[in-house]
């Protein structure tokens, strides 16, 4: 009884403790927290909105790419503003971004030099306790108390799990430690207490960059990371081992052993009514790169599809197995301004790694790519192949790679040709 | 033309006829009863110096048109020539095509080949020595015709239709399926099918000419089944050429020219009309059927398409002849494709 008294004092101590530091944190933090609103120019009212936060003497605020996304792209249509814990607002600039990292900085005019966030020198331990901050559903700045759960497992770029409260209107809010320094900016949620950080060492980075080498033009910025992420995934997928793996035991299949690459199976083997048993793998980029809400870019997907015809005749099996290739789509989504429309051709083909041996397999082979029309030397590309020399079997292998250079395309697609063959 | 025309006399009056001095000359004539799209209705040859026209009992051509008057016009044989004569009639007389330089106005001679235009009906008028066109030999399309219409092979045609169209069926099946549900709806696909030479002879004998529906049944279901012969022979192709081949353009030529082909012989075996007409007439059909298939295709796509366009047409290994490429053409192949998506990014 004693022990759990002292039990339930401690928890209570612990949250009366907890809700006191947040307050105080709250009270002093407030002046250098701001709520950033895109104002749709020709109707003067606000477009999107989400938090900010001050990082410098001189008027930088830190915010998510997302929020100011639509400045980004077209500037003409939009401005940028805040909005202050006293009421106040006023326009800003857009100075630089991130894209991969969902980072924008934002400048305003200062009169002197005001309050501001430090940014934290070491990364927060497991378990640690932080808060973080924002504006939530434009209710007005609160403060949600949380726990630092590490790194986002099989992630290409990191993000921290925090398991607290992140709402839409918080993106772009920071994440403190109790030390009241900067360890993480609000990006994402999973729902149900999962949220997701940026980890402080990027926004350090951009910062950095941004004062030694202020960027002339956020297109060729966005541009540049886009294709130096693009190179280190893609030479990530290459460089990495790739391993052949069997697919219902009579396929072989390319399984890339990279953490980030996550695969899934399903089979049709419990429904006794269908014609073609079909055995399918999976394996995608969980993650990809937001550019605005109808453009994303860098996924990745790999499919794998085994089918078997049972008691059908060779032509119709044919018939129904044309129609299981016949809408592959994009990966990724686009619209007309961002990208041109596909340019296809196709082939038969036989890889020469398997050649002459028992697993030679042919394939008609399918190829399609579309060009970005803002970020020029990066590409939408889609490859299917359909097996073609067995009557009653067939192997679809698929991949859609979304922003990625004309050259690390063809090599991954003439690796990934080479790589599929019965067993 | 000239009318010939008084107001002032209704042609009610039973003025007497002006009868000629005497019938000492005897002239012969034939009278061709038509319609405004010169079709044959009646053809009258007579051996009288004076002819009457009109809708009284008494003419010699009684015509029913109500506005033509009871006596109408009258034709009289002298000197070696006929000349008509108005009987001061309400709607008056046109005569059409006439070289005569008569102008007269109650008189005018009439040539060979001339055309009376009374009320609403008309008369052509022709002399014995008219000149025939020349004889038409049959065209090795008629033994053909006379071949595929016979009974036996007309059952035999629409037959393998149903089989072909079963086939289609029982492959776009995706569930299993039992035959007499593939034979109803093969069956109800030849019914369907069978509209158009049903039409087609319809049509002919609606502007009298001989419907011989047999014949169009035969000649439509060949071709049926000679344009799903050569839907196949595209697949193959498709199934075989890669992308930048010239076969797969020239496969889509074939159906056009068969199509072609089966509206020139409905048009032969059903219509007797002029080859050069018979011509434009499947020509426009045929451009017609496809143009506008092509048209409702164009009108359906979308101003950006976010889907690949692709050929994915696949076949059963035997119908395989082309041999397969390796990779490294595959890619540098599909470089091109990157500087045409360069090029499409640049124009906009």
């Amino acid at each position: 009884m004693k022990t759990l008294f002292t039990l339930v004092f401690i928890l209570l101590s612990h949250t009366i403790f907890a809700a006191e530091q947040a307050e105080k944190i709250f009270a002093q933090l407030t002046p250098s927290l701001y709520q950033i609103k895109l104002i749709d120019k020709a109707s003067g009212e606000k477009s999107s909105i989400g938090s900010g936060f001050q990082i410098s003497a001189d008027g930088i605020i830190a915010t998510n790419y997302h929020v100011i996304s639509s400045y980004a792209r077209h500037p003409e249509k939009y401005r940028i503003e805040y909005l202050d814990y006293q009421g106040k607002s006023a326009q800003v600039d857009l100075v630089s971004v991130d894209v991969i990292n969902d980072l924008a900085l934002v400048k305003r005019q200062v009169d002197h030099d005001m309050p501001y966030f430090i940014l934290s020198d070491k990364k927060p331990i497991k378990g640690e306790q932080l808060f973080a901050l924002g504006n939530p559903h434009d209710l007005g700045m609160i403060v949600v108390p949380g726990t630092y759960n590490g790194l986002k497992k099989e992630s290409f770029n990191e993000r921290i799990h925090f398991t607290g409260s992140i709402n839409s209107g918080m993106s772009g809010g920071p994440v403190v430690n109790k030390a009241e320094k900067v360890v993480g900016i609000n990006v994402a949620t999973s729902g149900n207490q999962i949220g997701f950080l940026v980890p402080h060492e990027k926004l350090v980075t951009l910062f950095t960059d941004y004062k030694n080498n202020p960027p002339t033009d956020i297109k060729q910025q966005m541009s540049a990371q886009l294709m130096a992420n693009q190179n280190k995934l893609m030479s990530a997928l290459l460089n990495n081992t790739w391993q052949s793996k069997e697919l219902a035991g009579k396929a072989m299949i390319p399984i890339i052993d990279v953490p980030f690459i996550r695969c899934w199976g399903d089979s049709n083997a419990d429904k006794k009514d269908a014609l073609i048993l079909a055995a399918i793998a999976n394996c995608s980029l969980d993650e990809n790169t937001y550019l605005s809400s109808h453009f994303f870019t860098g996924s990745v997907e790999i499919e794998f599809r085994y089918m078997q015809a049972k008691n059908l005749s060779d032509n119709k099996f044919y018939h129904l197995y044309q129609r299981q290739i016949s809408r592959a789509g994009a990966g990724n989504r686009a619209g007309k301004d961002d990208v041109t429309e596909y340019q296809c051709h196709h082939d038969i083909i036989t890889p020469a790694s398997t050649a002459g041996s028992s697993q030679e397999i042919k394939n008609k082979s399918i190829f399609c790519t579309r060009a970005y029309k803002e970020f020029p030397g990066l590409f939408d590309v889609l490859y299917l192949g359909a097996s073609i020399d067995k009557n009653q079997q067939a192997l679809v292998s698929h991949f859609t790679l979304a922003g990625v250079s004309k050259k690390n395309a063809l090599a991954f697609t003439g690796k990934f040709m080479e790589a599929v063959s019965w067993k | 033309m000239e009318v010939i025309k008084d107001t002032e006399h209704g042609c009610t009056a039973t003025e007497p006829m002006t009868s000629n001095d005497l019938p000492s000359e005897q002239g012969e004539i034939i009278i061709e009863e038509i319609t405004r799209n010169h079709k044959l209705l009646h053809r009258h040859r007579l051996k009288q110096s004076e002819i009457s026209i009109g809708r009284g009992y008494h003419n010699d051509i009684i015509l029913t048109d109500p506005h033509i008057c009871p006596q109408h016009l009258s034709l009289s044989f002298s000197q070696g020539a006929w000349r008509l004569n108005d009987n001061n009639s309400v709607n008056g007389t046109v005569l059409e095509g006439s070289k005569s330089s008569n102008k007269d106005d109650h008189q005018q001679v009439i040539n060979d080949g001339d055309v009376i235009v009374l009320g609403k009906s008309q008369l052509r008028i022709l002399f014995s020595d008219h000149q025939v066109e020349d004889t038409i030999a049959f065209s090795p399309f008629e033994s053909l015709i006379d071949f595929i219409r016979h009974p036996i092979a007309v059952f035999i045609s629409i037959a393998l239709f149903i089989l072909i169209a079963g086939n289609i069926s029982y492959l776009n099946q995706p569930t299993e399926t039992n035959i007499s549900q593939l034979f109803v709806s093969a069956f109800s696909m030849s019914l369907l099918f069978a509209l158009w030479p049903a039409g087609v002879a319809l049509v002919s004998h609606l502007t009298k000419h001989d419907p011989r529906i047999l014949a169009q049944l035969g000649i439509s279901f060949s071709f049926f089944i000679l344009l799903w012969l050569s839907d196949l022979l595209e697949e193959i192709i498709a199934f075989n050429a890669s992308s930048n081949s010239l076969l797969g353009l020239i496969s889509t030529l074939v159906p056009i020219g068969l199509a072609f082909s089966l509206f020139w012989l409905n048009s032969y075996i059903g219509f007797h009309v002029s080859a050069k007409r018979r011509i434009v007439v499947a020509l426009s059909i045929t451009a017609l059927l496809f143009g506008g298939t092509y048209l409702l295709q164009y009108s359906k796509k979308p101003e950006f398409n976010p889907h690949p366009q692709y050929n994915a047409t696949i076949m059963a290994p035997r119908y395989l002849m082309a041999p397969s490429n390796n990779v490294e053409t595959f890619l540098k192949q599909s470089d091109v494709l990157f500087e045409q998506a360069n090029k499409a990014a640049q124009q906009d």
